[in-house]
C-alpha cells in the first residue's frame, strides 16, 4: 500500500459448505481436541444436532481474509466476537467495511454470516502506509 | 472462586514456529497469501497452535470453571510483529480479569486470559486475549 491511498475493501469471500473434514483439519492444525468439534455423540450431549466448528476456525477464516488483503505485517489489532455456532453445511460469507483512519491506522470491520445471519464479527486496526 | 488470582500465571509453553505448521494452519483457514504457503510468514492467528502444548481440561479445572458450561465470548490479538518460521517463542498466559455478573438466568463468570508471546531476544511479538464465559448452572 502506498502513502495516502485509502483502503478499499475486497470482494466478499465465500467459504463452504463447511465439512467435517474442514473442522478436523483445523483441530489438527491448532490442537483443539474438544470432542464437541469432532464427536457427534458429544455434540448431541451438549444439545447440538452434530459437531459445530470451533470459534477459532471462524476467527482464522476472517483473519486470513483480512490479511490476504492488507498484509499480515500491517495488522496491529484484531478482536473477534462469537455470535452464533457454525454448523456442518453452513456457507460462510466473509465481508469487510473500511472505517475511520487516524494516526496511520485504519479501522476495519469484518463479519462472517450464514444465510444473512452474522455468526462472527471482528474489529481490526491496520497500519496503512 | 478461582485457584489462580488475577495476575497469576495459568501456564507457560515454549515452542518454535515451524514452516510445516505455518502451511498447515494457513490451509486450515483458507488463507491465500503465498508467503504462508511457502512456510515463511505465519498467519495472524497462528498463536492458536499453542493448543497443542496445553492441557485444556487441566487449566479449566485449575481456574475453578465447569468445562461443560464454558463458552469463549471473544478473542483478540495485539501485534508488534508477525511470527516468522524459526521464531522461538515463550507464551505466558495470565489471568487478567475475573468477574461475576448477574444475568437473567443466574450468575455469569467472565475470565479474561492474556497470553504474551516473547521471542528469543526477549521482545513481545504479540499478546492474545480470550474471554471465557461460564454460563449459570441450570
Amino acid at each position: 500500500m502506498t502513502a495516502g491511498t485509502p483502503l478499499v475493501a475486497p470482494d466478499a469471500r465465500r467459504i463452504g459448505p463447511v465439512t467435517r473434514t474442514d473442522i478436523v483439519r483445523f483441530a489438527g492444525a491448532g490442537g483443539d481436541f474438544n470432542p464437541l468439534h469432532h464427536d457427534p455423540d458429544a455434540a448431541r450431549a451438549a444439545g447440538f444436532d452434530d459437531v459445530i466448528a470451533m470459534g477459532q476456525f471462524q476467527a482464522g477464516l476472517l483473519a486470513g481474509y483480512l490479511t490476504d488483503w492488507v498484509g499480515v505485517e500491517n495488522l496491529r489489532r484484531l478482536e473477534v466476537r462469537f455470535r452464533a455456532p457454525v454448523r456442518l453445511g453452513d456457507v460462510l460469507e466473509l465481508s469487510a467495511t473500511v472505517g475511520e483512519a487516524a494516526d496511520g491506522l485504519t479501522a476495519v470491520s469484518l463479519v462472517a454470516s450464514v444465510g444473512g445471519v452474522v455468526v462472527v464479527s471482528a474489529e481490526a486496526s491496520v497500519e496503512a502506509r | 472462586m478461582t485457584g489462580i488470582p488475577v495476575g497469576g500465571v495459568v501456564d507457560t509453553v515454549e515452542f518454535t514456529v515451524e514452516a510445516g505448521k505455518i502451511r498447515e494452519f494457513a490451509r486450515a483457514t483458507f488463507t491465500e497469501d503465498p508467503r504462508h504457503a511457502a512456510g515463511e510468514l505465519a498467519t495472524a492467528t497462528h498463536s492458536v497452535v499453542t493448543g497443542h502444548y496445553r492441557d485444556q481440561r487441566g487449566f479449566v479445572a485449575r481456574l475453578g470453571l465447569a468445562i461443560e458450561r464454558i463458552v469463549v465470548g471473544s478473542v483478540s490479538w495485539e501485534y508488534e510483529r508477525p511470527l516468522i518460521a524459526g521464531d522461538r517463542l515463550v507464551a505466558t498466559r495470565r489471568v487478567e480479569a475475573d468477574t461475576v455478573r448477574e444475568g437473567r438466568t443466574g450468575a455469569m463468570r467472565f475470565v479474561t486470559l492474556a497470553t504474551s508471546f516473547t521471542d528469543a531476544a526477549g521482545e513481545t511479538a504479540l499478546v492474545q486475549r480470550e474471554v471465557l464465559i461460564e454460563r449459570p448452572a441450570s
